[in-house]
């Protein structure tokens, strides 16, 4: 213990502020947000311009083969073609931007390099309120989507139902609605503190072997960029997860038989119908 | 330890749990917003190229593959009618093969009398010619045989009879020799 008060380390939980810009905060994560947005952004520009050209390199063909990749990975877990297209943006946008994130803060300078005693960088994985508002935007988006494919009241129906008619599915209506709340926090939580942690055992690692750090760190950096690419998937995969369950007509009310039976009258039940036919 | 005391101390700093865990309302709120104007802008400009290019592809791969399986359907058709074809074929070969062996066998048959016929024919004209010859040779031998023996006769009577006589005993002697 002596020896890690001795090392000085400098951890927060939460982001420090840099600077404030009209009363706004901006945070050591907002800053790396923004290069990593820039990033982002950067390399889609570039892509995006290069096959509208038709010109293709070794760069573009790598980003198009993950993008193809990961598209293909939502049109196999949500089957209904329309709804996929839908989802797409937000979860590929999740994917790459989270990727993206996480990966700049391995960059060397992240957490050493301070500005009046506040470290500059810090992951914006690493801050809760990003990934608190990635997982409430994924939760909203999924309560959309499940309003659209059931209608309000059938959407409702799935976590309020009669418990004198159907305890067992009035108890299950419950759980599914903590389940709910959970499965946010749970998705928030799990990439800020993979983050976190992986920020701080970077930290700890080029204290603890010091002049060796140039030897050890890139080891660690390399199994933090591993495990950036399985947060940044597994976030990707939840959120197509939880919105092919939260619209599955079959899901919840397989169990309970006459819920399936109510006459679906809302106005995507048309148009669901014309896609069914469709297909 | 200087860990756990710097985290303890950022609670009761920021104020409450949320703060202490670094949650800021308007922080949230503004990260929200500023990743959905994200998702709505490569939404809109930057992934419907990206998509574009891969149900594209997509659309031929389905596409070459449903023409594989055609032409591989036509293939296994185009096999199933040469064979047949080929099977007619042969029949039909077999069957020329086979006409031809029996009109071959019946010329060679045919042929085969009309010169036994032929042959049957030379041979009865020869056979009719030579008793011609026959008869003619022995109608010459029988009038030399006549003037020999009247040139005999004439020898032994020593003078030279009439033709009237020579015929009439010419005649008498035929006779009297049958």
């Amino acid at each position: 213990m002596n020896q890690f008060a001795a090392l000085d380390i400098h951890i927060s939980l939460a982001a420090e502020t840099l600077f404030s810009i009209g009363g706004f905060h901006v945070t050591n994560a907002v800053l790396m947000g923004v290069m990593g947005l820039l990033i982002f952004l950067g390399i889609f520009i570039y892509v995006t311009q290069m096959v509208k050209k038709g010109r293709y390199n070794r760069f573009v063909g790598l980003v198009q083969w993950a993008f193809e990749g990961m598209l293909g990975a939502i049109d196999t877990v949500i089957p209904d073609k329309v709804l996929a297209r839908k989802i797409a943006p937000l979860a590929l946008t999740i994917f790459f931007f989270v990727l993206v994130s996480y990966w700049i803060s391995i960059i060397p300078g992240v957490g050493s390099i301070t500005y009046n005693g506040v470290p500059l960088f810090r992951s914006l994985a690493a801050d809760l309120n990003f990934t608190f508002a990635i997982a409430i935007i994924v939760m909203v988006m999924v309560q959309i989507y499940a309003i659209a494919r059931h209608g309000f009241f059938g959407n409702v129906r799935r976590y309020i139902r009669n418990p004198l008619k159907d305890p067992i599915g009035a108890f299950e209506g419950f759980l599914e609605l903590i389940g709910e709340v959970s499965r946010g926090s749970a998705l928030s939580l799990r990439l800020f503190g993979n983050a976190f942690a992986g920020e701080i055992l970077l930290l700890i690692i080029a204290a603890l072997t010091s002049f060796m750090a140039t030897v050890t760190l890139p080891f660690f950096m390399a199994f933090e960029l591993f495990i950036g690419f399985i947060q940044a998937y597994v976030f990707y995969v939840l959120t197509l997860i939880f919105t092919a369950l939260a619209v599955d007509i079959h899901g919840g009310h397989q169990a309970h038989p006459e819920h399936s039976h109510h006459p679906d009258h809302s106005p995507s039940a048309g148009k669901r119908k014309t896609v069914a036919a469709r297909e | 330890m200087n860990i756990l005391t710097q985290l303890a101390a950022t609670e009761p700093a920021s104020g409450g749990v949320l703060g202490a865990l670094g949650i800021d309302l308007w922080m949230l709120v503004f990260q929200a917003i500023a990743f959905l104007i994200l998702v709505l802008v490569l939404g809109k400009y930057v992934y419907p190229t990206l998509i574009k290019v891969v149900d594209d592809r997509q659309a031929k791969i389905e596409a070459s593959t449903a023409a594989a399986t055609e032409a591989e359907k036509k293939a296994v058709e185009a096999k199933d009618v040469t064979e047949k074809l080929m099977k007619q074929a042969r029949k039909e070969a077999a069957e020329i093969v086979t006409t031809a062996k029996e009109e071959a066998a019946a010329a060679l048959e045919l042929a085969d009398t009309k010169s036994k016929e032929r042959a049957e024919r030379i041979i009865a004209d020869a056979h009719l010619q030579i008793n011609k010859d026959i008869v003619a040779a022995k109608k010459v031998l029988h009038n030399e045989t006549l003037e020999l023996v009247a040139l005999a006769t004439e020898q032994v009577i020593g003078k030279t009879i009439s033709p009237k006589v020579d015929d009439a005993v010419i005649s008498a002697a035929v006779k009297g020799a049958k």
